[in-house]
């Protein structure tokens, strides 16, 4: 490849170069300025021409202009010699080259890597294509017409390169919520002033075609009409981002206003590249020749991508005849019931539409999940049964990866068939889909009026073993909705089940409940600002035991705790457990001070705000993450030493083989992973040996740190459960 | 879009600040770039892996709630379901549509209702239960298999890393 080869040349520095074409200009300039002279102070009819040492063609050479124009007429004379106008091309390169440095000072800033790989991409494809198209299709044999057409191509080319960087920024702009309003202002213009040599360069196209020729028109017009055209669309998605970035809630249009943006701009861009290249390819009668194989291949790629967007678009308009035909839109009734907001963009739904299984979801939101899966996002109900029908070929039954996987789920009674066909391991234009038929006796539209069957009732006594202060008729509506245990459940824990505030029994429960309701940030976010010791929603619903004061809540801490094993329980928690060492009551009641001040201080930073400054919540997350490593770390540290501990005191009862497990585990251990420090291994071998003769100190302090434990759990029980639950 | 991505994985951020579930930190490595996170995942209490704090790499697509992130762990993690070089394997972070392993119902995948904390939980859960079935790291599952005290072993080893002890 050119450009692999041509990354690999040595390329002088930019000041090396800029400061060569400056003394290749003086020296131009310089020549001319001599040549010029000495040809007015001369007469040209003296025999001392040659001893002037002219070169022989300006010997006849004649200056156009009188004498008082010396600066045309050493233009004129930079003009005819060869060199100078190679020197004078280069200098406008060099210029051209630092005013695209200057553009990217003032605007872009540094440049990122995948920026400067794009451009990098871009302008050897460019060149490549560009030194094809002068050499191979025009044929172009004269000097000054290949200085034009360089010089054509170069401000095309530049202007072509901002643009790319413009698409590639912006791109990178849309990441972020916190950039400042000047970058923005900055880029944007930029493409309004790229815009507008778009324009000028096409009205010259008009000149051009009207004076010169019309297929040299057709050429200009084409590479112009592209240029403006990819900046135009760069400049609309913009645009539209700011706009919506700007919106509070949901645009619902927005999705529909991209999209054909998208499809019009790509569309009309793929023509007119379409029609450029076939222009080029029949106007240089070039048929047999690697110009012609390069356009063709060029041609081709256009061709599949047109044909792959039609597809693509087709499939758009399917997914949303679809949508249309079989989703209804929610009514105002339904919105009301349904207090959730959009599961897709966790977005209010002012408007929704409700699919069969009785979710809802925003029109766009829905419209661009359907168009690469037709299951509900939420229960994973299967929607569309003319899947199957649209595929025109038949599924390869033994085909590895077009099996069938029967996965039956327990709880529900059902069946589902899953169906897998990846076709782009075969052809690369195949389609790869999925389908999972689901058996079930329910019609999806009956679902919602199924009667109370006894399968029904089995799930929702199932479901209410775990949350007893939960009614059953609520369990049951949800256990309709849902048809599965483990969805209820979840939607229980969520906190997406609505619970008559009857069950309900304390004030700050109503509260917890309430912060939960809502799955999503806002509401329960202030909930827990106020109340530092919030639960985080997923945890249980408010269970009897908790809304006993506080002392006891401590003891409803570990059947939390129990029920969710996979979550770890409270540092606290640990920490009391871990005071070997320092078993003094007075130092343990003092330490407790201190630790809830170090429990209190991550307390307020992780239930604490949401910065609307993007360094702040930085900074913030970093301290987060600071004190999580702590913390983690002095519990290592504190579980190692009571783990020594421990195995000492286990040692007492049998010293010998617990060392000797001790050393053998260990032993295994160092060959194993050759991580271990072995002084652990000594230091655990010393202690039991140490440990016979203070059995009894470790008994006393066993008790010791049981008795404290005690004491501190009254003192901070409040504290504890919190942090526990 | 990136801009509806943006205000999603914002709500998300925003959240997880708010509402941290317990021994999960998660947050965009830098604000210039909402579509890469890091999170911290603090191993379950009970397991092999109590204690350790492991720092994990979360990439979005543009598209993101209809596609899933991609994440991995770049500390060092013994674990049958973590591959060699730090990706997890779980279900919901695999596209409805691509199945590596073979036999996930499509009920298991990826949703747009899922979210960076559901897959920080499920994380949790996938490091106190491997499931040797679909293994990502076939050593690991072995050893989980057949040497459930090495694989403890090792799994301590790799806490104390964590930690940077």
């Amino acid at each position: 490849m050119p450009a692999i080869l041509l990354e690999r040349l040595p390329l002088p520095s930019l000041h090396t170069y800029i400061s060569f074409s400056v003394l290749f200009l003086a020296l131009a300039t310089f020549y001319a300025h001599q040549t010029v002279t000495a040809k007015l102070s001369f007469d040209p009819n003296t025999q001392l021409e040659e001893e002037l040492g002219l070169p022989p063609e300006l010997t006849n050479l004649t200056l156009p202009y009188g004498e008082d124009e010396h600066f045309y007429n050493m233009l004129y004379i930079m003009r005819i010699e060869t060199w100078c106008i190679w020197t004078l091309v280069n200098s406008c390169y060099c210029v051209l080259i630092l005013l695209g440095k200057l553009i990217q000072n003032i605007v872009f800033g540094e440049l990122r890597v995948s920026e400067q790989q794009h451009l990098k991409d871009k302008f050897w494809n460019f060149v490549f294509y560009k030194f094809i198209f002068i050499f191979g299709v025009m044929n172009v044999q004269s000097m000054d017409e290949v200085v034009l057409w360089i010089a054509w191509f170069s401000g095309l080319g530049f202007l072509h390169l901002l643009t790319q960087l413009s698409k590639d920024r912006f791109e990178y702009l849309s990441f972020s919520p916190a950039t400042p309003r000047s970058a923005h202002i900055k880029l944007l213009s930029l493409l309004v002033t790229i815009l507008i040599l778009c324009t000028v360069i096409l009205s010259g196209c008009v000149w051009v075609g009207m004076n010169v020729s019309l297929t040299i028109f057709a050429f200009l017009a084409a590479e112009s009409v592209l240029l403006l055209l990819r900046c135009l669309y760069v400049m609309v998605r913009y645009v539209i981002q700011l706009y919506d970035m700007s919106l509070e809630g949901v645009w619902e249009g927005r999705a529909i206003f991209v999209y054909y943006t998208e499809l019009v701009f790509e569309l009309i861009d793929l023509a007119v590249n379409f029609g450029h290249h076939l222009h080029m390819l029949l106007y240089g009668n070039i048929f047999l020749s690697m110009a012609s194989l390069v356009i063709c291949m060029q041609l081709r790629f256009l061709f599949y991508e047109f044909q792959r967007r039609l597809k693509r678009h087709k499939n758009y308009l399917r997914v949303v005849k679809d949508m249309e035909s079989k989703f209804p839109m929610a009514t105002q009734e339904n919105l009301e019931q349904n207090a959730d907001d959009c599961a897709i963009c966790w977005e209010r739904m002012e408007s929704a539409r409700k699919l069969p299984c009785g979710h809802l979801f925003h029109n766009s939101c829905l419209r661009s999940w359907l168009e690469q899966d037709t299951s509900c996002p939420t229960c994973r109900t299967t929607l569309s049964e003319t899947n199957e029908r649209e595929d025109p070929r038949p599924r390869q039954p033994g085909a590895p990866n077009g099996g069938e996987v029967i996965a039956p789920q327990p709880n529900q009674g059902t069946t589902n068939h899953f169906f897998h066909f990846d076709g782009s391991r075969y052809v690369s234009w195949l389609p790869s889909f999925s389908v999972e038929v689901t058996h079930t006796n329910l019609l999806p539209g009956q679902q919602a009026h199924a009667t109370q069957t006894s399968q029904l009732d089995n799930m929702a006594r199932e479901v209410q073993v775990v949350f007893p202060n939960i009614p059953q008729s609520v369990i049951m509506e949800d256990l309709r909705i849902t048809r599965s245990i483990d969805l209820t459940i979840d939607n229980i824990l969520e906190g997406r089940v609505t619970v008559p505030p009857v069950s309900l029994t304390s004030g700050g429960h109503q509260r917890n409940d309430s912060s939960g309701g809502t799955s999503n940030s806002s509401s329960s976010s202030e909930g827990a600002t106020s109340q530092p010791l919030s639960l985080p929603p997923p945890t249980l619903p408010p269970a009897p035991s908790s809304a006993i004061p506080s002392s006891q809540l401590f003891s409803a801490a570990p059947l939390e705790s129990q029920s969710q094993p996979q979550l770890p329980s409270s540092h606290q928690d640990l920490q009391f457990g871990e005071l070997p060492s320092k078993s003094v009551t007075q130092q343990a009641a003092a330490r407790s001070s201190e630790f809830s001040q170090s429990a209190g201080l991550p307390l307020t930073m992780t239930g604490g705000r949401f910065s609307k400054s993007a360094t702040e919540r930085m900074s913030m997350l970093d301290q987060r993450k600071k004190a999580m490593i702590e913390q983690a770390r002095r519990n290592f540290e504190l579980k190692q030493e009571r783990q020594l501990s421990t195995e000492s005191a286990s040692a007492v009862v049998n010293p010998r083989i617990s060392s000797e497990d001790n050393g053998a585990s260990l032993g295994r251990l160092e060959t194993q992973t050759e991580e271990i420090p072995s002084n652990i291994a000594q230091e655990s071998s010393v202690r039991g040996r140490d440990a016979a003769d203070s059995e009894d100190r470790v008994r006393r302090r066993a008790l010791l740190l049981e008795a404290t434990q005690r004491r501190l759990e009254g003192a901070s029980g409040r504290n504890s459960s919190g942090l526990s639950s | 879009m990136a801009g509806s991505a943006l205000k999603r994985l914002m709500a998300e951020y925003k959240q997880l600040t708010l509402n941290p579930p317990e021994g999960i930190i998660a947050g965009p490595v830098d604000e210039e770039n909402f579509f890469e996170w890091e999170a911290l995942i603090m191993g379950p209490q009970d397991t092999c892996f109590e204690g350790g704090v492991f720092p994990a790499r979360l990439t979005f697509p543009s598209d993101y709630p209809l596609s899933p992130p991609k994440m991995k762990f770049t500390c060092e993690i013994f674990h049958p379901n973590i591959y060699a070089d730090g990706r997890v394997c779980i279900s919901i972070l695999h596209a409805p549509g691509d199945d590596p392993m073979g036999y996930e119902t499509s009920a298991e995948r990826w949703s747009p209702v899922q979210s960076v904390e559901k897959i920080l939980l499920s994380v949790v859960s996938m490091l106190s239960e491997p499931n040797d079935e679909s293994a990502a790291n076939v050593d690991a599952a072995k050893t989980w298999r057949d040497d459930r005290k090495g694989f403890e072993e090792i799994a301590r080893v790799t806490v104390r890393k964590s930690l940077g002890l």
